[in-house]
């Protein structure tokens, strides 16, 4: 039983202390605000840690039991206990930073500079004129494509002293469409993430405790 | 019957194999790097508003300056970073740098370091880096509070309380300015917790895919101005007059939009032309076009 209403009651506390620490600028109120924030800071890297730790024992396994992919699993413990290891030599010089610079930094921009091949042979591939909508998609998509760049602003005309461009025409889709729809998402989300709270606030939300929504409710 | 043959060579254009596609990225990608290729670079009003934020400070202010980005998106970012950096040491404005990302120290320190060189700035007078912080939320709203508490030590252990720097600056409120050159959507939360609560005023830096996410808090004033990609960066040099990498890799992303564009062209030509001679065509959202 302690192992449920624990848990929630700390968080039904913590929510409601944090919810209305805002509304009341105490020095108390602050100073224990100030504690919560130092607390998570530590609870946040602790989990870095028992991440580090889930992911060295998850590939250990996978090593030890020569499952499928187990030299992937080896590369990976090695890379990580390399890393770490030359960290206790320190981080300004030596072996920690040529690794990043020789080995992780080219090896993220590689990957990431791999996209520009795959948009391009997706785009070519996905990007069809089916039906109206599809089209629509497409010529927004050109639009924007072609005038976030240079050449976008040197496509278009001078009328009534101002510039049409098709730079001019990206910049409209960003600014009304384009802004009006992440608007309403974010205003979706924001509300989203106020009745998650209030769920969480009030111990109906139990699916960070592993549990299903309204699972176990009327047994404690 | 020539109708029919020209069908057929159109339909074929929805075959084009993806290594020809690979190609010639590189090569339109690479060319423009080799034969430099200067493009006019018009500047927008998100990047004349992140200017005139910076040219706002004097010198003697404070501004944090997050590098909250790993080198996955260095090509696109570092620009931004280095353009702002040396603007600001240019103005001597004091800078605090920190990261949210543990690949970020790596980024940031050679920023510094470099900028700092070419304007004889002194660590811990003119400039400080606090490193990285595991907790991003909680880092900013405790920033807040105080930046001394937040990091007593910086990214190489040395004591924040006896840094000259920051003697007459423990918060937002001694903070004239908040520089987010942001990968992610952590600008954003800068702009919830930071902005939102403590009223710190913030400018951004973000990847083009990102950029597109920022407008709405640009249009609500929550921020002052972004730069949105590389093409920002390169709005930016060319606003400060300093062109670099960013002006520089403008030829490079131009040739590499333009050829997505004309395959994109070319599919729907054979598309259209498969679709006349009643063969369907291949490809599209709904069709399934085999492997990118």
């Amino acid at each position: 039983m302690l192992e449920r209403t624990l848990p929630i009651l700390l968080a039904t506390v913590a929510g409601l202390f944090m919810a209305a620490q805002f509304f009341i600028p105490h020095p108390a109120m602050l100073r224990i605000y100030n504690l919560a924030l130092d607390w998570k800071q530590i609870v946040f890297g602790c989990t870095l840690m028992l991440g580090v730790v889930s992911l060295i024992r998850f590939h250990w396994r996978k090593v030890a039991r020569r499952a499928p992919g187990a030299f992937y699993s080896g590369v990976a413990l090695v890379s990580c206990l390399a890393t770490i290891g030359t960290a206790f030599f320190g981080i300004e010089t030596g072996l920690y930073p040529w690794l990043y610079d020789r080995v992780q930094a080219p090896m993220q921009a590689t990957l990431f500079a791999l996209l520009a091949y795959f948009v391009a042979s997706a785009s070519y591939r996905a990007f069809r004129a089916r039906s109206v909508h599809a089209t629509l998609l497409l010529a927004a998509g050109a639009v924007v494509m072609l005038g976030r760049v240079p050449i976008g602003d040197l496509i278009g005309f001078d009328a009534g002293g101002e510039r049409w461009s098709l730079g001019s025409l990206a910049s409209w889709i960003l600014d009304v469409p384009s802004l009006a729809a992440k608007r309403g998402i974010l205003i979706g989300v924001g509300l989203g993430m106020i009745s998650t709270s209030i769920r969480i606030i009030l111990g109906i939300e139990r699916a960070y405790l592993g549990q299903s929504s309204g699972e176990g409710q009327g047994r404690s | 019957m020539a109708g029919e043959k020209q069908g057929t060579l159109l339909s074929r254009l929805t075959t084009v194999d993806r290594r020809v596609i690979y190609l010639l990225m590189t090569l339109v990608v690479a060319w423009p790097m080799f034969k430099l290729v200067t493009l006019p670079v018009l500047i927008s009003k998100e990047v004349a508003g992140f200017d005139r934020e910076i040219e706002a400070l004097t010198a003697g202010d404070h501004v944090i300056f997050a590098f909250d980005y790993e080198p996955d998106v260095m090509a696109e970012l570092d620009p931004m970073s280095r353009a702002v950096m040396d603007r600001l040491f240019e103005k001597d404005v004091e800078v605090v740098a920190l990261t949210l990302y543990p690949g970020g120290a790596g980024i940031a320190q050679p920023v510094l370091e470099s900028a700092a060189r070419e304007h004889n700035k002194v660590y811990g007078e003119d400039y400080v880096f606090l490193g990285y912080n595991p907790d991003w939320s909680g880092t900013m709203l405790r920033l807040g509070e105080s930046i001394k508490a937040t990091y007593p030590a910086d990214q190489f252990g040395r004591d924040t309380r006896t840094m000259p720097i920051l003697a007459d600056c423990d918060s937002y409120k001694d903070v004239k300015l908040l520089v987010s050159i942001c990968g992610s959507q952590l600008t954003e939360y800068w702009a919830a917790l930071a902005g939102g609560r403590y009223g710190q005023k913030i400018v951004s830096g973000n990847t083009a895919v990102q950029a597109v996410f920022i407008y709405p808090f640009y249009q609500s004033g929550q921020i002052k101005g972004f730069l949105g990609g590389l093409k920002g960066a390169a709005e930016y040099e060319t606003a400060i007059e300093r062109p670099a990498f960013g002006v520089r890799g403008m030829g490079s992303q131009t040739m590499g939009h333009l050829l997505i564009l004309l395959f994109v062209v070319i599919g729907n030509l054979g598309y259209l032309a498969a679709r006349r001679a009643g063969t369907g065509g291949s490809g599209g959202v709904t069709g399934g076009g085999g492997r990118a």
